[in-house]
């Protein structure tokens, strides 16, 4: 900072005494360098930019100054910098030769600069080091061997490399300049210049470190005189350019290098020159384009276009050139219409679109794109790309416009026109783009750009397409569920006490049901599993359904069925709907059978849920989400927005079917079961239908067959959901199945779950509607006599001909409760279906028990008993719950408490039947009490009875036996006597 | 900034130990002071020193920097396109810029160390008006360097440089 003081005095002492020391301290300091301009010391940087601002001349001029400055000038990354305005410097083919002149100069070469560099070291005394800038010349080989060797050595050998990797001749500025004037000579004169270095001069360039000047000095030499003289001159007319050439292919040259070359000039004043330049370029253009038109409308395609074209690509890429192509085609400049939009939405039902119309119009617009991309190649150099410009153009301007009025138009005409218009317009585009040629210009991607370029037309619409296509399905399936829900309401209000009881309804269906099984018996047999499942239907229960698949199978026929042949009259004749055969005509066929049962077991549900709702909707979600699915191959961001809206689709379909219907239809049939009380309805029916004997006993418990069903048809519903899912939107990769972060996954996971909850909320509620029947079964279909034969035998032929096999009400529980569970079977989950059964078992055990408790049983009703128990754990087994085994083991045995003949005490009369087929205990005829005491001892036999029951439960079961008062004192004696129980 | 920053006072103190007070968002437009303020927080209360400029340089610069206190902040990419900065100086500044060639170049140095790009830009603009249209001769003159070449080589470069020359 020391020289900074005054602009004169230090100058001429600094340079005289400390010129070398300085310069080597300043090197050590690397970055801190400062250059004396006069004075005051302006850094090297500061210097560099003031000469960033100077035009060419006046910066050699500055170069002649001093050696110091001419270093800087001659600075070559200043011309490197230059050059690469011009968009002229390579620096990969720079380092290229750079490294190739490396390898060449050995290390004997380099020790010969050594040599040459100490003796003309000497005589450059003042030569600093030039490579303030210059970045690209500093190489890690001259760092090294400046930080290693002696300073003095090192200082000139750096210099040396950093300023001559190439030109290891020339060391002297005369050097440089000899080697420069000889090639420069011959464009230093203003007579020998030769116009054609300018058409060429770029050609010829090479990048070469160390030789940017000299590269540029060529340049400007060509085309600065010819730059100057156009930014001066008045006209163009005057121009020397137009004087000197005539070809207006070499005009072009010409401009394009000027415009090339003004990139360049970063002196002040550039933007006036410019201005200039370009003013001259537009009014060349101007001409040629002229030329070109009329070239164009006078059909001259190999000749004026041809030529013409190619003048203005050398000129400036030839923009223009293809502009003018394009407007001046008659489908662009609106002379000739490809299509009318609205031939479209002409004589079409509401709801549709012809989209005959518009695939002429794209085949129209297909055969012309061809036609054009056969003329683009005679006409455009193949360096152009006009046919992708073309088909942009053809887009945004025809194109859209068409769509445009297309969509608008549908959209007044209905939305569902509009969704199905703007999907079948894009499959149409897409075709489009495939029947594309490309021109020899053509870009690799042209077919990809094309398309995008087709779809760019449909991104304004995509938006409200989505959405729309959104609300078509939300409100065309939400609309089919309020219908019926509407319906359902209806008919509700109509008949109030629908689950409670409908007689007419219910005899109607008895009344079909009966002349349907005298007409064809063997049908109904064979068919598969039809729990007859209207809520009243005195069903039969099906027997037969034991084969899990069949109710499946069974709902999928029926909802075929359905679905193809949506009758009328199922909606409308809410009371009678789906008992399509009245009473008394019998189906003759076995198919009319069929279809009836189908109808009449759909029915039990209708009130519910309907299949049929469930299937329309996925018909809509089918419909919207093919044409949203359509979209998606629009790609990018449109195209992953159609993917959302597709999955968006899917879940409000789930949504629909799901929370809107099923959901509801589930809610329902809980309630009916919550609120179920057999003993009301039985009262209720029987008051009405009593006369009915024959079918009185046939048991189902109404609302839980329904609720089973809901079940089955739900699984159904549900498998259709996946069935949809895997084709729809898996098979077509607008879902992942894996990805459990997907919203369709997740809804459809919720979904499946909402399900399974409500087929246990309705278990739940099953368990407790079922005991009860089964309770209400025993209460009310056990006969007095059934286990106590000896008190009523009046009414029994003789105790011989009594039938040893279970009671009808064992029967009907059994019976009742293994049609409902087997409906559940493979329709539920797996754990739900085993806590469900386990359930049953239990509260099965538990009614019976109490059950047996309320009875009175003798010693021969001991054997219909047991027989009863061995049918209910007979069919417990088949349950194949393990957990439940042992509380059947002890009920079986339990019942042999009752088959212990105990002799009346001597007070009793003895002379009666039981006598015969007394047990065998009591064959010896021995004392009461000895028989009592084998009573007790089974009594009180824990170990039989698997902990099950503790003592004082068998005693209380035993308290049953019919002869108990006479025989419970000696019993008592005999149990406390032996003090094997502690109460 | 808030309107109460921008009217803060900033103390600044110079080479040869003057205090200058001065708006802050004057002082500002020097990205060195900017950034120090930053760094120090509390303004006002700590002068800050320019320790390589002078109080005449100083009061210069800041007269400057008032004029242009209003100026867009200066962009990151200014560097990206040379072109761009080479506009034409404006009026007041070729005014503020008459003054003897010490002063401006010690301006051009101040405006370097306190980094205030615009001013920079003027003054080397200014500089590069200073020599445009000089020959070599004159240049010497006009900055009081020294010719060190021989004839011989002196007129080697001017052969060498002729096509620059305009004909």
């Amino acid at each position: 900072m020391s020289g900074r003081s005054t602009p004169l005095s230090s100058h001429a002492s600094q340079r005289a005494t400390s010129n070398h020391a300085s310069q080597r301290a300043s090197r050590n300091l690397s970055q801190i360098r400062r250059v004396q301009v006069n004075g005051s010391v302006l850094p090297a940087e500061l210097i560099a930019t003031i000469l960033d601002y100077l035009p060419v001349p006046d910066l050699l001029h500055f170069a002649q100054v001093s050696r110091r400055l001419q270093e800087m000038v001659y600075d070559d990354s200043r011309w490197v910098q230059k050059l690469k305005q011009m968009g002229l410097w390579n620096e990969n083919e720079a380092r290229q030769r750079f490294e190739e002149a490396m390898k060449r100069k050995a290390e004997a070469q380099r020790a010969r600069e050594v040599e040459e560099a100490r003796r003309t070291g000497a005589n450059l005394p003042g030569s600093i080091n030039g490579t303030a800038g210059g970045g690209p010349r500093r190489h890690a080989g001259s760092v090294t061997i400046f930080d290693a060797g002696l300073e003095e050595d090192r200082y000139r050998q750096s210099l040396e490399k950093a300023q001559s990797p190439t030109l290891t001749r020339k060391r002297t500025i005369a050097d440089g300049f000899d080697d420069l004037t000889i090639s420069l000579n011959p464009q230093l004169n203003a007579s020998t210049w030769n116009p054609n270095t300018a058409l060429t001069v770029f050609a010829t360039f090479r990048s070469v470190r160390g030789r940017a000047r000299q590269e540029f000095s060529k340049i400007y030499g060509a085309l600065g005189p010819l730059y100057s003289d156009l930014t001066r001159v008045k006209s163009h007319s005057d121009a020397i350019i137009f004087r000197t050439y005539r070809d207006p292919e070499q005009q072009a040259q010409i401009l394009s290098n000027l415009k090339r070359f003004a990139q360049g000039d970063v002196a002040q004043g550039w933007h006036q020159r410019e201005q200039r330049l370009d003013s001259m370029i537009a009014v060349f253009e101007n001409a040629v384009l002229r030329e070109f038109e009329q070239g164009y409308a006078a059909g001259d395609i190999d000749d004026r276009m041809h030529r013409y074209a190619h003048v203005l690509v050398t000129m400036n890429g030839g923009m223009a050139g293809v502009d003018a192509f394009i407007s001046n085609h008659p489908i662009m400049a609106h002379n000739v219409r490809a299509g009318n939009p609205l031939d479209c939405l002409e004589s079409v039902a509401p709801g549709h679109v012809d989209l005959n119309a518009s695939q002429t119009f794209f085949e129209r617009l297909a055969g012309m794109m061809v036609e054009q991309a056969a003329i683009i190649d005679r006409v455009f150099p193949p360096s152009v790309d006009v046919l992708t410009p073309f088909l942009s153009r053809l887009c945004e301007d025809i194109v859209a416009d068409y769509l445009t009025a297309l969509f608008d138009e549908a959209h007044v005409h209905g939305v569902e026109t509009y969704v199905k218009a703007v999907s079948g317009t894009f499959e149409q585009a897409l075709r489009f783009v495939a029947s594309l040629q490309p021109t020899e210009a053509s870009p690799s991607d042209f077919r990809d750009a094309a398309k995008t370029t087709v779809t760019r037309c449909y991104e304004k619409h995509i938006d409200l397409y989505l959405a729309e296509e959104l609300a078509v399905f939300r409100s065309k399936s939400e609309a089919d569920v309020r219908q019926w829900e509407r319906e359902q309401s209806e008919q509700e209000a109509s008949s109030d006490a629908f689950f409670m009881s409908n007689i007419n309804r219910q005899a109607a269906k008895r009344d079909f049901l009966s002349s349907f099984r005298k007409v064809i018996m063997m049908p109904v047999t064979v068919l598969p599993a039809f729990p007859l499942s209207s809520p009243f239907a005195a069903a039969k229960p099906a027997q037969s359904i034991a084969n899990p698949n069949a109710p499946d199978l069974d709902s999928i026929d029926t909802a075929y069925s359905r679905s193809r042949t949506p009758t009328v009259a199922d909606s409308n004749t809410p009371n009678r709907s789906s008992t399509p055969v009245p009473a008394g005509e019998a189906p003759t066929t076995e198919l009319a059978a069929k279809a009836a049962i189908m109808n009449s077991r759909l029915e039990g549900i209708k009130s519910l849920f309907s299949i049929e709702v469930a299937l329309n909707i996925t018909h809509f979600a089918k419909a919207s989400l093919e044409r949203a699915a359509n979209m998606v191959r629009m790609g990018g961001k449109w195209g992953e927005e159609a993917r959302e809206q597709c999955e968006t689709i899917f879940v409000t379909l789930l949504y629909i079917l799901g929370d809107r219907h099923i959901k509801t239809g589930f809610d329902k049939a809980v309630s009916h079961l919550g609120s179920y009380n057999p003993r009301d309805v039985r009262a209720l029916r029987s008051k009405v239908a009593n006369g009915d004997s024959g079918e009185a006993h046939a048991v189902g418990v109404e609302p839980l067959v329904t609720f089973l069903e809901l079940v089955n048809v739900g699984d159904l519903i549900q498998q259709m959901v996946d069935v949809f899912y895997a084709q729809e939107l898996v098979a077509t990769k607008l879902s992942d199945r894996d990805d459990f972060l997907d919203p369709a996954v997740k809804e459809k996971k919720r979904f499946e779950q909402m399900l399974d909850e409500r087929v246990a909320a309705g278990l739940n509620e099953g368990i407790d509607v079922l005991m009860d029947e089964v309770e209400y079964i025993c209460a009310s279909t056990q006969q007095a006599i059934d286990f106590n034969p000896g008190t009523d035998k009046a009414e029994k032929n003789g105790p011989g001909v009594m039938d040893i096999g279970p009671t009808t009400t064992a029967r009907q529980v059994v019976d009742m409760i293994s049609s409902h569970t087997s409906m559940l079977v493979g329709n539920t989950d797996k754990n739900m279906l085993d806590v469900f059964m386990q359930e049953v078992g239990l509260r099965l055990f538990g009614a019976l028990c109490k059950h047996f408790k309320r009875q009175r049983i003798s010693v021969d009703g001991a054997i219909k008993l047991i027989s009863d128990i061995n049918h209910y754990s007979a069919f417990v087994a088949t349950l194949r719950q393990k957990p439940l085994l042992p509380y059947y083991h002890a009920l079986r045995e339990l019942g042999q408490i009752y088959l212990v003949h105990i002799d009346p005490p001597a007070a009793y009369f003895s002379a009666n039947a039981q006598g015969k087929r007394a047990s065998v205990l009591s064959n010896r005829g021995s004392s009461t009490a000895v028989q009592a005491k084998e009573l007790a001892t089974i009594i009180a036999d824990t170990q039989r009875y698997h902990g099950i029951f503790p003592a004082e439960e068998v005693y209380e079961f035993a308290e049953r036996r019919a002869d108990w008062y006479l025989v419970k004192r000696d019993v008592e004696r005999a149990m406390y006597g032996v003090g094997c129980i502690v109460v | 900034m808030s309107a109460t920053e921008a009217e803060q006072q900033v103390k600044l103190v110079s080479s040869d130990n003057v205090e200058i007070i001065t708006e802050r968002k004057v002082a500002e437009r020097s990205m060195l002071i900017k950034n120090m303020i930053e760094d120090l927080g509390a303004p006002g209360e700590e002068p800050i020193p320019i320790m390589n400029v002078s109080e005449a340089v100083l009061r210069k610069v800041l007269e400057w920097c008032s004029h242009h206190k209003n100026d867009p902040a200066p962009t990151q990419d200014d560097d990206a396109d040379s072109r761009k900065k080479t506009t034409d100086i404006e009026d007041w500044d070729q005014k503020f810029m008459q003054v003897d060639q010490e002063m401006l170049f010690e301006i051009i140095l101040a405006a370097n160390y306190m980094d205030i790009k615009a001013l920079l830009d003027v003054g080397c603009k200014t500089v590069a008006n200073m020599i445009k249209g000089k020959s070599p001769e004159e240049i010497r003159k006009t900055f009081n360097i020294q010719n060190d070449f021989t004839p011989e080589e002196e007129e080697q470069i001017r052969r060498e440089n002729e096509w620059a020359e305009d004909r």
